[in-house]
């Protein structure tokens, strides 16, 4: 199908607002009478709460709520309901919220917070997921197995697991029979914040009749919030008012309740005042949620030709003191732990720990970082040591079309050993290169990924043609930052066949705008995207009916495009607007499509009974692969150039796309060689953009985004996903590139400058 | 006590009555409604904050208001002309180097500070002048590139 917007790069639909600082964020939002919060937190990781006086805090000045877990005992939990919006009984982490304040100023409500006084009985706290695992270490939740959860999850009671979980297919000890070399290796994947450059921000707004509260938030996912809430507080979905703003920046850390739960707490208190609550950058880093640690294992079985037989992963991953979506990420993390790769035995056992840490949650990827870190590493260990090419044994394995998935899903896999070759070409994969020159040394790695998106998920959108052909598009796909508003007006305005700019997306408002499932699992193109091609489809076709009518003519022998509605015979000509015109004349009117998506009934995602979940209505693909240079004299090291092929299906914008690479390969590079929380205790002493780094303009390589496009079958116009994928294999690829470099093998992130010389000394000891 | 102040931002004069520790960054947003202006790190390791004083890059979350009363303040809202945007802003859009959009301003202030002094900058040079801008989204590439393409388009307009 010809196309005039779909596959080009057109300029962001937002563009504009956000160069001339017009954008409104959720920072950004002022109301009449507005208060402004500031909280409370712990000082400590884990203690019961004896006591709270607030008596001199509510006489500050200006001050008009004090509230505490007592005022508002309520606890929320998308997954399993474990959290309370401020602690009642103990506290679990450091800087857990305790009470909060709304005053007339910022300044009164901080003054008011220093003078509330706690009494605490300190407890033992656990900071290792491993030990917290471990009989006899310190509970942090008595009553676990009380909490309400979803029957997915399984909970062990009397225990810090929250989740366990344990699959297997095929037969591992026969599989591992047969091979020739078992590989067993061990990994460590650390946390790390998303630091989004917009805080966690919420304004929320009890309604004075008492019925609804109103959020303002940049939240990813404005309806699993809302019902989030609605179900904490035992309120209808309707009651829970969301309006999205844009966002500055999610990366999944907006994939939760955090200041909106403060904000909600201090607003049913403040007799219909709005109450902004903004966090600090110590806030965000320190009690909002980070990427879940993992410590991995992985036995595999491998013939000498570099086939695989069986491989066996163990997972324990930390949860934090709240679960988020830790559970989910626990459960479909470990699902692609064997990789691209066709295994006939495959077994894993993945365990969710609480520990006495802030909470952990989705992070870009969704599980895929952790477990495409271990898999990665470990494919380079075995052709290593086998001596194959990395590029060989990736190849030698990869899914094929037609293949099975570890839950019988029929994979597609087009596009991946494309991704493959032409990211190793692109690196020069193979070739003679120089090594070293004096204290500076090169190496090259490469590394491969799978991610599927949550499936089955529902999207659904309206589309309003006004009275004068301009185009509404009614979707609670929120711009995160990734385009979304962009890309879904290019499909409506293919789908329908309009002008780009007659199309307008307002952000996502759930009295108005229908159900989405969230800007996550990098479904939105996808999704959202086949619910507006349905809804444009059908409004095109209202149209043609319409101007049919109106011309006369056989609305089969009309066109509409670019908002011309042209008749095939007469090859007559009329706009849209002029359409709409003399239909509606002076008294106005609405074209009203709507669409829904859900691939619930698709033939692709059919599996084996009762494992469904773990496939994918679309796969991603992605190689990416790495330059690096060490310098063996200061252990730094300088990632030169990465190479990232991702199948994206088909790219609605190429320019957004790259823009999604590459803003990943440098995420990467930042998560893989800078980033690191350093912890005292359980308190983070490196809690500001001072000491906690993130990479900046200087530490970028020479990126080179490739596109592979496979045309997915059921995808609006062929279109899969990017978001996430570009993520998980910078970590896997870095390290191999130094495995080839330096012949040291780092199985533990980050790999820091420090670790890295003293491995060097430890192999070369000074003289 | 609040001391009253007058302050030049984007060729207009503002009196204000304020306190003396307020935050350039505070007088901007909550005085004066110019939220364009973005608070992130508050320790200015971050950029986002960025405004121009006399023509050279700020923090103003770590610039006390009075301190830069009667000076020329330049924020994000003052650089297009009514509807034609300033041909850095124009670059940006362009050539795809906004994503979430928070660090926009910050960067394209740091930008505007170094193309006023430099019409031909190096890559180098870009990534110097701005590497005090973090940005979590973009990955960097498509900013310097935008600030590359506004140098030409600035140096042809100025020689034409």
């Amino acid at each position: 199908m010809k196309t005039n917007y779909v596959g080009k790069s057109v300029p962001r639909v937002d563009a504009l607002e956000k160069v001339t600082g017009q954008a409104i964020y959720c920072v950004d939002v002022e109301l009449p009478g507005m208060l402004y919060g500031a909280v409370l937190r712990s000082p400590l990781a884990h203690a019961r709460i004896i006591e709270i006086d607030k008596s001199a805090a509510t006489r500050v000045p200006g001050v008009k709520a004090v509230v505490t877990g007592n005022d508002f005992p309520y606890t929320f939990g998308h997954m399993v309901k474990d959290q309370p919006f401020l602690a009642m009984d103990k506290v679990r982490y450091v800087n857990e919220p305790l009470a909060a304040v709304a005053a007339d100023t910022e300044a009164a409500a901080q003054e008011a917070v220093e003078k509330i006084q706690v009494k605490y009985e300190e407890l033992p706290a656990v900071f290792d997921p491993r030990k917290a695992a471990a009989t006899g270490a310190p509970i942090i939740h008595e009553n676990l197995e009380r909490y309400d959860h979803s029957s997915m999850y399984k909970i062990v009671p009397g225990t810090n697991v929250c989740t366990h979980m344990t699959y297997s297919r095929g037969d591992v000890d026969k599989g591992l029979s047969e091979a020739d070399e078992i590989f067993q290796n061990e990994f460590y994947i650390h946390p790390v914040a998303h630091t989004p450059m917009e805080t966690h921000a919420a304004v929320v707004q009890h309604d004075p009749s008492g019925r609804v509260f109103t959020v303002w938030s940049s939240t990813d996912a404005p309806y699993q919030r809302a019902k989030d809430l609605a179900n904490a507080l035992g309120l209808s979905f309707n009651q829970v008012h969301f309006l999205s703003t844009y966002s500055g920046g999610g990366f999944g850390g907006k994939g939760a309740i955090v200041a909106e739960g403060i904000g909600v707490a201090l607003a049913r208190f403040t007799k219909g005042r709005p109450v902004k609550v903004v966090f600090s950058r110590q806030e965000e880093l320190t009690a909002s949620q980070v990427r879940l640690e993992a410590f991995l294992k992985l036995k595999t079985g491998v013939k000498k030709d570099g086939t695989l037989t069986a491989r066996v992963a163990e997972i324990t991953w930390d949860n934090g003191a709240y679960s988020s979506k830790g559970p989910e990420v626990a459960r479909r993390g470990a699902m692609t732990i064997f990789g691209p790769y066709r295994t006939p035995h495959i077994r894993f056992v993945s365990q969710l720990v609480y520990t006495n840490k802030q909470p952990s949650g989705a992070y870009r990827g969704f599980g895929t970082n952790q477990v495409t870190w271990a898999c990665e590493a470990q494919m380079d260990i075995i052709a290593n040591k086998l001596g194959i090419n990395p590029v060989e044994i990736r190849l030698k394995n990869f899914y094929q079309d037609g293949d099975r998935y570890i839950n019988g899903q029929v994979m597609q896999a087009a596009g991946l050993r494309e991704t493959l070759e032409k990211a190793s070409q692109e690196i020069g994969w193979g070739e003679q290169y120089s090594r070293s020159t004096g204290a500076l040394v090169r190496g090259k790695g490469i590394a491969t990924t799978i991610k599927g998106t949550a499936t089955p998920t529902d999207s659904y959108c309206f589309i309003k043609v006004n009275f004068d052909g301009s185009i509404t598009v009614l979707t609670s796909s929120v711009e995160i930052g990734a385009g979304q508003k962009t890309v879904l007006a290019q499909i409506a305005a293919d789908s329908i066949g309009v002008p780009l700019d007659s199309i307008l997306i307002p952000n996502p408002d759930t009295h108005v705008t229908p159900f989405d499932f969230g800007v996550t699992s990098s479904r939105t193109t996808y999704h959202m995207g086949n619910a507006i091609r349905m809804a444009g489809q059908k409004v095109r076709k209202e149209i043609l009916e319409i101007a049919a009518d109106v011309l006369g003519a056989n609305p089969q022998r009309l066109l509409l495009c670019e908002g011309k509605i042209m008749d095939k015979d007469s090859e007559h000509e009329v706009s849209l607007k002029e359409i709409m015109t003399k239909k509606y004349g002076g008294k106005g009117g609405t074209i009203l499509g709507d669409g829904h998506y859900t691939p619930a009934r698709s033939s692709i995602i059919n599996a084996e009974h009762k494992i469904q979940w773990m496939g994918s209505i679309f796969w991603m693909w992605a190689t990416h692969a790495a330059e690096v240079e060490v310098d063996t004299e200061t252990g730094v090291v300088k990632v030169l150039r990465i190479a990232a092929a991702h199948d994206v299906g088909r790219a609605i914008n190429p320019m957004a796309c790259e823009q999604q690479i590459e803003g990943s390969v440098i995420m990467g590079i930042s998560n893989t060689l800078f980033e690191e929380f350093k912890m005292d205790r359980g308190r983070i002493m490196n809690d500001t953009f001072a000491d906690y780094k993130v990479a900046s303009m200087l530490d970028l390589p020479v990126i080179v985004p490739i596109i592979v496009e496979s045309h997915h079958s059921e995808g609006p116009f062929g279109a899969k996903g990017i978001g996430e994928p570009a993520l998980s294999p910078t970590a896997p690829a870095i390290a191999n590139a130094i495995f080839d470099a330096l012949g040291i093998r780092f199985n533990e992130l980050p790999i820091t400058r420090e670790k890295v010389l003293s491995a060097l000394r430890e192999r070369d000891p000074v003289q | 006590m609040k001391e009253i102040a007058t302050f030049m931002v984007n060729e207009k004069h503002y009196e204000l009555a304020i306190e003396p520790h307020m935050l350039l960054v505070e007088v901007l947003r909550d005085e004066l409604g110019l939220t364009g202006t973005k608070h992130s790190c508050g320790i200015g390791s971050c950029g986002a904050c960025t405004v121009l004083i006399d023509g050279r890059p700020v923090l103003s979350c770590l610039t006390l208001a009075l301190t830069v009363r009667g000076k020329d303040i330049t924020t994000i809202e003052g650089l297009a002309q009514g509807t034609t945007l300033h041909p850095i802003q124009k670059a940006f859009v362009e050539h795809g180097a906004i994503q979430c959009g928070y660090c926009t301003p910050g960067m394209i202030l740091s930008a505007k500070a170094l193309l006023d002094k430099n019409l031909n900058p190096t890559d180098k040079e870009v990534k110097h002048a701005l590497s005090g801008n973090l940005c979590r989204c973009t990955g960097y590439v498509k900013i310097i590139d935008a600030v590359l393409a506004a140098a030409e388009a600035m140096s042809k307009e100025a020689h034409p």
